[in-house]
């Protein structure tokens, strides 16, 4: 069905879907790397400025990353969909 | 302690690829995640076959009864042991973290055994997925013995576990809204606030924000689902994967490589995805219970 390791491309369908579930984890890891880390730089600077704040913030940026880092989720299994379908 | 704790997962995530070295098969993770009868149970058009998920759910359900009873309900004393702590820290969590971020007050008493329990179960079945089991289904011979093979499953890695527990949540969710609001205020809470009455002018732009409203509740059942099926599907292929590279490429050269980087991968699941993506289905599952329960508008 499906091996990550050895993708062997042996007409151009099969490249094709090679690159789409390459292109769905990449691209996907893009966007998600880029809102982690504004999830987590933001976090920084709140708990600099009121460090009081810790535990209430905490909650919430652990929501903020999950639900970012579900976006490479997606993209996979796009690209899954597309490997395994098509 | 932690380099033994180290060197015991290290020794962990090599045993079940033994027995895979030693069959002339080409290794392939996906197959680790396929699903086989073990004993078929076929009522009519119902399909309810134990299988690996079933076994697994089976055993994760049974571990969060156990927990639930030895570290919450038995010996409890006002003097809390270590063994009541841990009972009470998990109430705690479920208490603070994730009932009252996301449920009313009215609605507490009511919804709360049922994050609570989504909560601990989901940490469960997550956790026991990255614990070699012989659960694996396959068998090998060692000294003339025929041995199960250990294997990492969880059953969470499997959509069809995890879109009946987003099922529930998200029926739940539309009979609780109903429930407090009847059946038009519900319906009718859908559609953002300071919008123009319903008149002829105004009824295509608001049809399809409304149905673009609907289809962001459908949306949630996929992603409430997708997420935690995601998750704990790639964390286990990115382990089975970077083991298998030895026996993909056939040598053992790259064992000091690979192995560290699956350790690595490894802890990385079991410290932080398992116990944020517990979290973050009960969090998500109170916050659109109680967001049915008291509309914004």
């Amino acid at each position: 069905m499906f091996d990550p390791v050895l993708a062997q491309a042996d007409t151009a369908v099969d490249a094709g879907k090679a690159v789409a579930l390459a292109l769905g984890i990449g691209l996907g890891s893009v966007g998600a790397g880029i809102g982690i880390g504004y999830i987590f730089g933001s976090m920084i600077q709140s708990v600099a400025r009121q460090p009081e704040l810790r535990g209430e913030l905490q909650g919430i940026m652990w929501l903020g990353f999950a639900l970012c880092e579900a976006v490479v989720f997606y993209g996979l299994i796009g690209g899954l969909l597309a490997f395994v379908l098509v | 302690m932690k380099r033994a704790l180290a060197l015991a997962t290290t020794l962990a995530l090599i045993a079940p690829q033994v027995a895979l070295a030693a069959e002339d098969e080409e290794f392939d993770p996906s197959r680790e995640f396929e699903q086989h009868d073990w004993i078929p149970i076929h009522i009519g058009p119902l399909d309810l076959s134990i299988t690996k998920a079933v076994a697994y759910l089976m055993l994760g359900s049974l571990i969060t009864m156990a927990l639930g009873i030895v570290l919450m309900r038995w010996k409890t004393s006002v003097d809390p042991d270590r063994r009541q702590s841990a009972g009470e820290l998990i109430y705690d969590i479920a208490q603070t973290q994730v009932a009252e971020q996301g449920l009313p007050h009215k609605a507490i008493g009511r919804w709360f055994p049922y994050v609570a329990t989504l909560l601990l179960f989901i940490f469960v079945v997550n956790l026991i997925g990255f614990i070699p089991l012989p659960l694996s289904g396959e068998t090998f011979t060692l000294f003339g013995l025929e041995l199960p093979t250990l294997g990492i499953y969880a059953a969470t890695s499997s959509l069809a576990v995890t879109l009946s527990l987003a099922l529930m949540s998200w029926i739940f969710t539309h009979v609780e809204g109903i429930r407090y609001n009847g059946f038009r205020g519900y319906f009718g809470s859908f559609m953002p606030s300071g919008m123009p009455p319903f008149t002829f002018k105004w009824a295509i732009p608001l049809s399809l924000l409304y149905a673009l409203e609907l289809l962001g509740q459908v949306m949630r059942l996929v992603s409430l689902s997708v997420r935690l099926y995601a998750n704990m599907l790639a964390g286990h292929m990115l382990i089975l994967t970077f083991i298998g590279l030895m026996f993909v490429l056939e040598t053992v050269v790259l064992a000091p490589l690979v192995i560290p980087a699956a350790t690595a991968f490894y802890l990385f699941e079991v410290i932080i995805v398992v116990g944020i993506q517990a979290y973050i289905f009960a969090a998500l599952s109170a916050i659109y219970i109680g967001s049915a329960i008291e509309p914004e508008h």
